[in-house]
């Protein structure tokens, strides 16, 4: 009788951009039995967008620098996981609007948009889950509605075996976050962050059954995060999907896995840092090399992108590795312009895709620069800022990234990275260098279809880039305000 | 002022590039922005007090708290030896536009915007206080340098310009990790404050000396050199090698040795033995190259590298000699390469198998061509003499052995450079020299008279120069 007196004290506040979006997916969901073709997906593109913008407001208004805590501790409710909240929004809403200007997504207009509302869902869980439970189920939400979504495309192939890709890789890596959860539970016979750490402040910090669960964690968040060895799903399933999803899980599932990393790192375990920081590193020196050797084999655009994001899962995990304030307030730096950059870089590659009715490779944008200048020169600041250099956000991210790695000893992470960031130039400059290629017949004038809400999309974000590069303080105070609210 | 002088030429770079004016209007405002900021620095060099030590100095915040109480500021100030550089820079990228403007560049709007991008960012980096700032003018530099040379290069451009690209940004990437750990150890950016408060673990040194000696280049870091002066037009080579070669000088003497004197002390057999080795090689080869830019390249190789013989002598002669030596040989280089373009463009080719009896019926040419040859052997009389004369009194100091091998360089630029210009200038006409060629022409003139004059001036009167570098 005792355990049904339990009272989990609910707060609708804590999880109102959760309710906000699904209970948007359902209405869509139902709406799309009564509609059909154009007018469903009008409908849907225009409810989501108005969805992920009260999202993203609501988490925006809630952005403390207090942490507090919801449903008995299982979720924690602060400025970092909103910042990561917000990201994810913003990602999606995105997303929206890439898929809204392509044609091939319309006729499933309203699964799209379900999925797409259902994963920010689950990522914006993530992202303050303070439990390995709602850390697993926040994982299975979104990871289950990428699978379908990457796999969109039913009477494509491509798609379809992306798809089924992602869902076996992935299923594995959900496997080993389960399995890392129930040995730390039976480490510390806690569930919670914070309980887990508080449980094994004394005794052996290097139990067998820990250290093993804090393994089998990392490894689990690595597939998500695409971090190399756990990679291998990552250019098929980008390459496969559709770009509008592409864009979106390049951005909003590296936001998610890589605030929960940090969160679960720094508040479950920190006494275990030593051990974990080892394995970190051991990670990103595998991102840095299978990331940089395989996108410098790829002809193809959306492959090169996809190594390029394992490659900067590298770097991203060089600011959790430092597990201090300055590391958390790099990774939310970064993370943005991150977001940013992957974001435009897709919607671009959407468009050329678009007008050439195929798969993109590097040689499908030479002279692309002399018919579309203004997307040219935006597609060159992504790759730039890709490539770190001044004065786009990716320069400042990747001093600040690697000013944590010094601040914490880890100097060999940073050189690492500095060689990591010379190899990327040859496959990142190949994209400027193609689209401004003075020998290549400039493509025939390319008048319709426009695209203007695709590039709508890859000049902000690449205002984005640049706007944070020259002008960063904003961004770093909302980044201290984050990361202060995880290490206090 | 200093401001004035950085964002100048960036303004000008948005005008140009984005107003849809016709090719002559781009022309005429580029060369007017680039004639502006010459009559900046001009102002700047008459308001400079010699005694004064740093000048115009602008320092504000940037980014206010990067972390750790560390901020980045936008700190900018001249001494002596940055108001010189960022005099060069004016006079060479106006020089460089106007020979620009002579060949007639494809897509002049996107090329004289990168050009005035490229001066903005050298200003920044000669001016720069605070490492992030230098850093990020250092980066910027290279942008519209790649794409100048990827887009308008010649037929080989491509591998050209990668290598370039590697080479250069391997050296800075480890520059930037550099910084980092400088910023996070001593708690501040700013170049005075670290220089006053010194950390040297060896690897910073070298991280710094890395990225400056492949940019000037010191030998063995050369690689890149070669292919990137045949293959960038010739106005970017003539930047490449008349100041984007100094920015590494710069850095060595602002940065790399200031703020790890004892490293650099310790390991300065190791760069004086490179340089040296650079210094020789360097001659030879350019002794025995078949074209007029391979001549010029290799010789800019050799007197990089005598600079930082100069450098790395450690004493104020060498010191003086470098910094004096900068000035003159990026003005001489800048001539030389100029000139070369303009012989490219009449004759296609710069070959000298092709070329020759340049001086026949055309006596502004080969004056001119003679006055750069000269200088550039630094004949007894010229500012290059004053120069090489310091560094090679400062290789003595250093070690007697020291400077009477550099002095072989010395004789051995008398031969390369005199088989320079007999072979362009001497005998009858080349095959490819068409029949009648005519004499420079007005446009031309107007851009190697005013060098020359520099040059001319430099040498009545070098310790203008020289009491303010010092």
């Amino acid at each position: 009788m005792s355990a049904l007196q339990i009272q989990i004290p609910i707060s609708f506040s804590a999880i109102a951009p959760e309710i906000i979006l699904l209970a948007t997916a359902c209405v869509i969901l139902v709406v799309g039995v009564f509609l059909a073709g154009e007018r469903a997906h009008l409908l849907s593109a225009a409810v989501s967008v108005i969805a992920l913008g009260a999202a993203t407001a609501v988490s925006g208004i809630q952005f403390e620098d207090t942490a507090r805590f919801a449903f008995d501790g299982t979720l924690r409710i602060d400025a970092f996981g909103q910042g990561g909240r917000m990201l994810i929004f913003t990602s999606g809403l995105l997303a929206v609007c890439v898929a809204f200007g392509m044609r091939d997504l319309r006729e499933r207009g309203v699964e799209y948009h379900a999925l797409l509302l259902s994963a920010c869902a689950g990522m914006s869980l993530l992202a303050v889950s303070n439990s390995f439970v709602t850390t697993f189920v926040a994982l299975e939400l979104f990871s289950i509605c990428l699978y379908v979504l990457v796999a969109i495309e039913t009477d494509d192939l491509l798609s379809l075996e992306a798809g089924l890709k992602y869902l076996i890789v992935g299923s594995v890596g959900a496997a080993f976050l389960l399995y890392g959860g129930a040995l730390v539970y039976a480490a510390s016979g806690q569930l919670e962050f914070d309980r887990i750490a508080a449980a094994l402040a004394h005794g052996n910090p290097h139990g067998v059954l820990l250290l093993a669960g804090v393994a089998f964690v990392l490894v689990g968040l690595g597939f998500k995060a695409n971090a190399a060895p756990f990679h291998m799903w990552t250019p098929d399933a980008y390459e496969g999907a559709p770009t509008p999803v592409t864009t979106f899980m390049s951005a909003a599932t590296k936001v998610a896995a890589l605030v929960i990393s940090l969160r679960v790192l720094v508040t479950a375990f920190p006494r275990q840092s030593d051990v974990w920081e080892i394995g970190l590193a051991g990670i990103i020196f595998a991102c840095f090399i299978a990331g940089n050797l395989g996108a410098l084999r790829q002809a193809n655009v959306k492959r090169m992108l996809a190594y390029s994001t394992v490659a900067h899962s590298g770097f991203l995990l060089t600011a959790v590795a430092a597990h201090s304030a300055l590391g958390g307030r790099a990774l939310v730096y970064y993370l943005t312009i991150y977001a940013a950059m992957n974001v435009g870089a897709f919607a671009i590659v959407a468009i050329r895709e678009h007008e050439i009715g195929r798969p993109v490779e590097v040689a499908d944008f030479a002279g692309w620069g002399y018919s579309r200048p203004l997307l040219s020169i935006a597609m060159v600041v992504f790759m730039l800022s890709l490539a770190g250099f001044p004065p786009t956000g990716g320069f400042l991210g990747k001093l600040y990234i690697w000013s944590a790695a010094v601040a914490n000893g880890q100097t060999y992470l940073a050189v690492g990275g500095a060689i990591a960031t010379a190899v990327g130039l040859v496959y990142y400059l190949r994209v400027p260098f193609a689209l401004f290629d003075r020998d290549a017949a400039v493509p025939a004038a390319i008048s319709t279809p426009n695209f203007p809400l695709n590039a709508a999309v890859s000049l902000a974000t690449a205002l984005v880039v640049v706007g944070f590069g020259i002008i960063p303080s904003p961004l770093i105070d909302l980044a201290r305000t984050a990361s202060a609210s995880l290490f206090g | 002022m200093t401001s004035a002088l950085i964002f100048l030429p960036f303004a000008g770079a948005l005008v140009v590039g984005l107003a849809p004016l016709p090719r002559r209007l781009t022309e005429l405002l580029a060369l007017l922005v680039t004639l502006a900021e010459c009559a900046l620095g001009a102002v700047a060099l008459i308001g400079f007090d010699a005694g004064g030590g740093a000048q115009y100095v602008e320092n504000r915040e940037w980014i206010s708290d990067f972390g750790l109480n560390t901020s980045v500021r936008y700190h900018v100030s001249m001494n002596g030896l940055s108001l010189f550089m960022v005099l060069l820079t004016a006079v060479g990228i106006a020089a460089a536009v106007g020979v620009a403007i002579r060949m007639g560049r494809e897509r002049p709007r996107a090329y004289f915007a990168l050009v005035l991008v490229l001066e903005s960012a050298l200003v920044l980096l000669f001016t720069a206080q605070d490492l992030v700032l230098f850093y990020v003018g250092w980066e910027i530099m290279m942008i519209p340098l790649y794409v100048l040379m990827g887009v308008w290069g010649g037929a080989g451009r491509r591998a050209a310009t990668m290598q370039f690209v590697v080479y250069t940004l391997v050296g800075s990437l480890l520059m930037l990790v550099a910084i980092a750990y400088l910023g996070v150890t001593a708690g501040t950016f700013e170049r005075q404050a670290l220089i006053a408060n010194p950390h040297e673990p060896t690897w910073l040194f070298f991280a710094f000396a890395a990225a400056f000696c492949i940019k000037a280049p010191l030998f063995p870091l050369h690689a890149w050199l070669p292919s990137a002066y045949r293959e960038s037009s010739p106005e970017v080579a003539a930047l490449l090698s008349g100041v984007v070669s100094k920015a590494g000088a710069y850095g060595l003497i602002t940065f790399a040795v200031p703020l790890f004197p004892r490293t650099a002390h310790d390991w300065r057999w190791l760069l004086l033995g490179l340089a040296l080795a650079g210094l020789l090689y360097g001659s030879l080869v350019a002794f025995r190259q078949p074209d007029a830019r391979g001549v010029i390249a290799y010789s800019s190789l050799a007197q990089m590298n005598l600079i930082v013989i100069g450098i790395f002598a450690f004493n104020v002669n060498g010191v003086a000699g470098a910094t004096f030596q900068m000035v003159n040989h990026g003005v001489v280089s800048l001539a030389a390469f100029l000139l070369i373009g303009i012989v490219e463009a009449r004759t296609g080719t710069n070959l000298f198998a092709s070329l020759g009896g340049l001086a026949n019926g055309r006596p502004m040419f080969s004056t001119v061509f003679l006055i750069a040859a000269l200088w550039a052997l630094a004949v007894p009389g010229s500012s290059v003499f004053v120069s090489e004369l310091y560094i090679l009194i400062g290789a003595f100091q250093q070690e007697a052995l020291l400077g009477a091998a550099a002095a072989l360089g010395i004789v051995l630029a008398a031969m390369y450079m005199l088989r320079w210009y007999s072979a362009l200038a001497h005998e009858d006409d080349g095959e490819r020299v068409p029949a009648g060629m005519p004499d420079l022409r007005l446009g031309e003139l107007a851009i190697a008279v005013p060098l020359i004059l520099i040059m001319l001036a430099l040498t009545a009167y070098p310790f203008g120069v020289m009491d303010r570098i010092t």
